[in-house]
């Protein structure tokens, strides 16, 4: 159980801190020695100074965002410009970032829940399970620029050239949605299995028995059993998963093809979507940016102003649906931080 | 046939069907760990072990490299990354030994010592900068801090006094170190809290009872209690760090410079360089046969730094496998 | 699933496909180019031209990444067309076809507080070279302080014409900073007040730096028009073999048209 779904109490009846101990004026501070007193200043020290740190950066792209933000980029295409006037708005990354999320997670949860269903509730052969959770706690242990790397190196073989452009010269090109996509899920897999298989581990054994004992196969019991009762992790799982797709900004640089609009490729609608390049509020933020190609810093605040609204608000989803698992009484399996 | 599929499969097709996934997912990571050595093999069988080293600047062999884009000489992928391994051991060091003791004393504050209404907003908030993602934590840096100490901390001094050897504009270790403490400080919090709350209470209540004021308490029992789950979130943490390209990219003042301590005070202004940000940086030109090489080379090794990160976890928790509490 | 509910999935999914993917027509030539950050600007508004007077026949994508990359890019068939920003070298790739497209001057600058009238050559080369190092040395500088040196990247054709043109092609000292861009390069003098670089002059002309002449020459277009600023380059559009079928079209509209020539002269120089 996480401690950090709020209304989760650690300490059970015992009292919270040392000057609201119950039982009276005992381990009052005063009485401390110094060395205790000074951890003691030090650790709410500590404490309150990363909740100002992170109020500060809120407050500061906040107040940023406000500056530069204008409803109008929401909405306006972005444009080849050197000056801020006259480049536009975010419209294509803000869609980017939305594609790239769909493609992402509607690649990894049926490989994420398939994986956790799998290791929970079959697990055989023995070696195999071991191989498939100790590959996917590389997959969560590695750089996502080298995830990256990885994507240019398969699609960049003649084989997916289907997947992005060949130039007239005949190199793959390797960079479009779908292959940024995919590599995405890639990185939203890992959060998503193991939301899903905490949630399944906490469904008590009871349940799967009851289930058998009514005559129920077990692929049965995992689609009419099991799934149900885990949707909120599997939600807590997309969420986190989905938070993580829109903050990665170095899959996206290196395999979306960096232009400024969606520049779609070939005729069939849909798939030419798919084959298309463009960028993403990340990609946006970083190119406008001093470290970027161009140097627009106003509308680098505004796009980012955006994206940390996004964040926000999925921050908001995971807390209220650790809040509501709680308080259905459920055991265990609460959602935990990234 | 969609109804076919639709109704109940049977138990030895689904078993298959998803072990066929798992095995996916296996075989991706497999081709991941392949993909990328093949790609790094040529640095690696022209320079040896030697790349890792000192040697020659770094900057004119890349350059060499981008200038040879068609089958390029074996002199072409000579390369001696140690600025970027330095770089690379230097941040993750420094922002690591700096986030464990914040870390654990912000987990003893929000779990003993904060009341109620603290606890409360600062869950959330601190949740909160687990997520920002690394391009606005890089904006904000590259836009208010740099400058700032570029402008106000670094003396006209200092920078005349290294003025032959390096330029110093703000961009540097300090404020990377400190914007990736920062970054990484709150995925050890939830994991140090996490391991904190599930001690039993009458463990605790134990050492309360015999005398110890309650952050004593805490000392004593919990904090050597909950060892197995800080060399975790150190684990994590420092995967975490050495993998972050895009920020670091953004206020390290990209130059393969290594940093020296003998510099006293500059040595924390002096501009750097670690493996994923020169990947980033020259990611451009990644059609250069010896460049190409060269990024995957850094790309295997950063793959093979995490892979030992986390056998190294593994055997450090073995022996602390007693302590473990069951939540 | 009732039929109705997948039915109504599908057309979501469908009209948002559809107000997302704008209008494809058929049979679009796809040009691909990169390379120079310096010639980005002029090439993207010829490209915005060409579509302009031939609509819904062809369509760019155009990267930037510097001169080098667009080289190595083409030469291995990445892209069709590659945006260079100095002359051909010795070590490019063989079978590479060079066609100039404008010239421009490369002009030293310095924070606009630091009113730097003119350096000779000789201070050019000592100071880009790195053994002056204090403003204090310079004549005519109202700076104070290190100099901050900021450069291009390795890759950048800017760089290499700089170097041959005004630095009697020494190299620029390695103390530098070096930026990935000409917007970049620009914004780093104006935000420091010891910090002197090089740029295009399209970015010169667009305000916020001070301008140093050269030999006593200020650098501005109409002397580069006239041949007597000394750090006149020229822009290249670079293919592998010859530029056949829609490239070679492009090229050819871009040497011959008058609306390519208008588009030219705004900023830049036409050759001849």
């Amino acid at each position: 159980m996480s401690v950090l779904a709020s209304d989760v109490r650690p300490l059970g009846a015992s009292g919270t801190g040392p000057a609201q101990d119950g039982h009276g004026r005992r381990s009052s501070p005063w009485s401390w020695r110094w060395s205790d007193r000074f951890v003691l200043v030090v650790a709410w020290a500590t404490g309150i100074g990363l909740c100002l740190i992170a109020a500060a950066i809120v407050v500061y792209m906040g107040v940023r965002g406000v500056e530069y933000l204008r409803p109008g980029l929401l909405f306006s295409h972005p444009q080849a410009s050197t000056s801020q006037a006259g480049s536009g708005g975010f419209l294509d990354p803000l869609l980017g970032t939305l594609l790239l999320t769909v493609i992402g997670i509607t690649l990894a949860l049926p490989l994420a829940v398939g994986c956790a269903l799998w290791i929970t509730e079959y697990g055989r052969p023995g070696w195999l399970a071991r191989v498939v959770e100790s590959s996917i706690e590389i997959v969560a242990g590695t750089p996502d620029i080298v995830i990256a790397l990885f994507g240019l190196a398969v699609f960049q073989l003649s084989l997916f050239a289907p997947l992005s452009f060949t130039a007239q010269g005949g190199g793959v090109y390797g960079r479009s949605f779908i292959i940024a996509g995919a590599m995405l899920s890639l990185i939203a897999l890992p959060p998503l299995y193991a939301a899903t298989r905490d949630g399944l581990q906490a469904v008590p054994t009871h349940m799967r028995e009851a289930a058998f004992a009514l005559g129920k196969t077990k692929i049965a019991t995992i689609r009419r059993v099991l799934l149900p009762s885990v949707r909120s992790n599997v939600a807590t799982g997309v969420t986190l998963g989905v938070s993580r797709i829109i903050g990665d900004t170095a899959i996206v640089l290196l395999l979306l093809g960096e232009t400024l609009r969606i520049d779609t490729e070939g005729s069939i609608p849909g798939l030419n979507l798919l084959r298309a390049t463009g960028s993403t509020l990340t990609t946006y933020v970083y190119s406008n940016s001093p470290a970027g190609e161009g140097a627009a810093p106003q509308k680098a605040y505004a796009a980012a102003f955006v994206l940390l609204v996004f964040v926000l608000g999925l921050n908001l989803i995971v807390t209220r649906i650790g809040r509501a698992h709680a308080s259905t009484g459920l055991s265990g399996a609460g959602g935990g931080i990234v | 046939m969609l109804e076919r599929l639709r109704r109940p499969w049977p138990d030895h097709r689904a078993e298959l069907t998803l072990g066929a996934v798992s095995l996916l997912v296996g075989a991706i990571v497999i081709a991941m760990i392949v993909f990328v050595a093949i790609r790094a093999w040529p640095t690696l069988a022209h320079n040896g072990l030697s790349w890792l080293g000192p040697g020659a600047n770094l900057e004119t062999q890349i350059a060499n490299m981008q200038a040879t884009s068609v089958n390029p000489p074996a002199s072409a992928f000579k390369l001696n990354a140690w600025p970027l391994v330095y770089g690379t051991l230097l941040t993750t060091v420094l922002a690591v030994a700096l986030a464990v003791p914040v870390s654990v004393l912000s987990s003893v504050f929000i779990v003993e010592l904060a009341p109620e209404g603290v606890r409360r907003i600062a869950i959330p908030v601190i949740r909160l900068l687990a997520s920002v993602p690394s391009v606005i934590y890089g904006l904000i840096g590259i836009l208010v801090l740099v400058p700032f100490v570029g402008n106000h901390v670094i003396t006209a001094h200092e920078k005349a006094s290294v003025q032959n050897v390096v330029e110093l504009t703000g961009a540097g270790l300090a404020v990377t170190v400190v914007i990736l403490t920062v970054m990484i400080t709150p995925i050890m919090i939830a994991l140090v809290c996490e391991a904190l709350a599930s001690v039993p209470v009458s463990w605790r209540e134990g050492a309360v009872a015999l005398g110890l004021n309650p952050l004593r308490a805490v000392r004593a029992v919990a904090l050597r209690a909950i060892r197995p789950a800080i060399v975790a979130a150190t684990v994590l943490a420092t995967a975490r760090a050495l993998g972050e390209a895009i920020m670091i990219q953004m206020v390290s003042g990209g130059r393969s410079f290594a940093p020296k301590p003998v510099d006293g005070v500059i040595f924390l202004f002096e501009p750097l360089r670690t493996l994923a940000s020169a990947i980033v940086d020259f990611h451009e030109g990644v059609s250069a046969p010896a460049l190409r090489s060269t990024l995957y080379a850094f790309g295997l090794l950063l793959l093979f730094s995490a892979l030992m990160l986390s056998v190294c976890g593994y055997l450090i928790k073995l022996p602390l496998r007693r302590y473990q509490t069951n939540g | 699933m009732s039929r109705i509910r997948r039915l109504s999935i599908a057309l979501t999914v469908a009209g948002v496909l559809g107000v997302v993917a704008p209008a494809s027509a058929a049979a679009v030539s796809v040009i691909t180019i990169s390379g120079a950050t310096a010639s980005y600007p002029l090439v993207s508004l010829l490209a915005q031209k060409y579509v302009k007077l031939y609509p819904h026949k062809f369509k760019f994508k155009i990267a930037q990444g510097g001169t080098q990359i667009g080289i190595n890019d083409v030469a291995a068939g990445r892209v069709s067309i590659a945006d260079v920003s100095r002359d051909p070298l010795a070590t490019d790739p063989a079978g590479l076809v060079f066609y100039p497209i404008a010239k421009y001057g490369i002009c030293v600058i310095t924070n606009k507080a630091n009113t730097l009238p003119n350096l000779t050559q000789a201070q050019v080369t000592s100071i880009f070279t790195g053994k002056t190092r204090s403003w204090s040395q310079v004549p005519g500088a109202s700076a104070s302080g290190t100099i901050d040196l900021i450069s291009r990247t390795s890759v950048a054709g800017v760089l290499t014409s700089f170097q041959t043109l005004l630095l009697e092609g020494k190299k620029v000292s390695g103390i530098a900073t070096e930026e990935a861009t000409e917007g970049l390069l620009k914004q780093q003098v104006e935000n420091d007040p010891n910090a002197i670089g090089f740029v295009s002059n399209y970015q010169v002309d667009l305000g916020g730096v001070n301008s140093v002449g050269f030999n006593g020459v200020a650098c501005n277009k109409a002397n580069v028009v006239s041949g007597q600023y000394a750090g006149v380059a020229r822009f290249y559009e670079v293919t592998h073999g010859k530029a056949t079928g829609v490239v070679g079209g492009f090229i050819h509209w871009i040497e011959t048209s008058a609306p390519a020539r208008k588009i030219i002269s705004t900023q830049w120089v036409p050759i001849t």
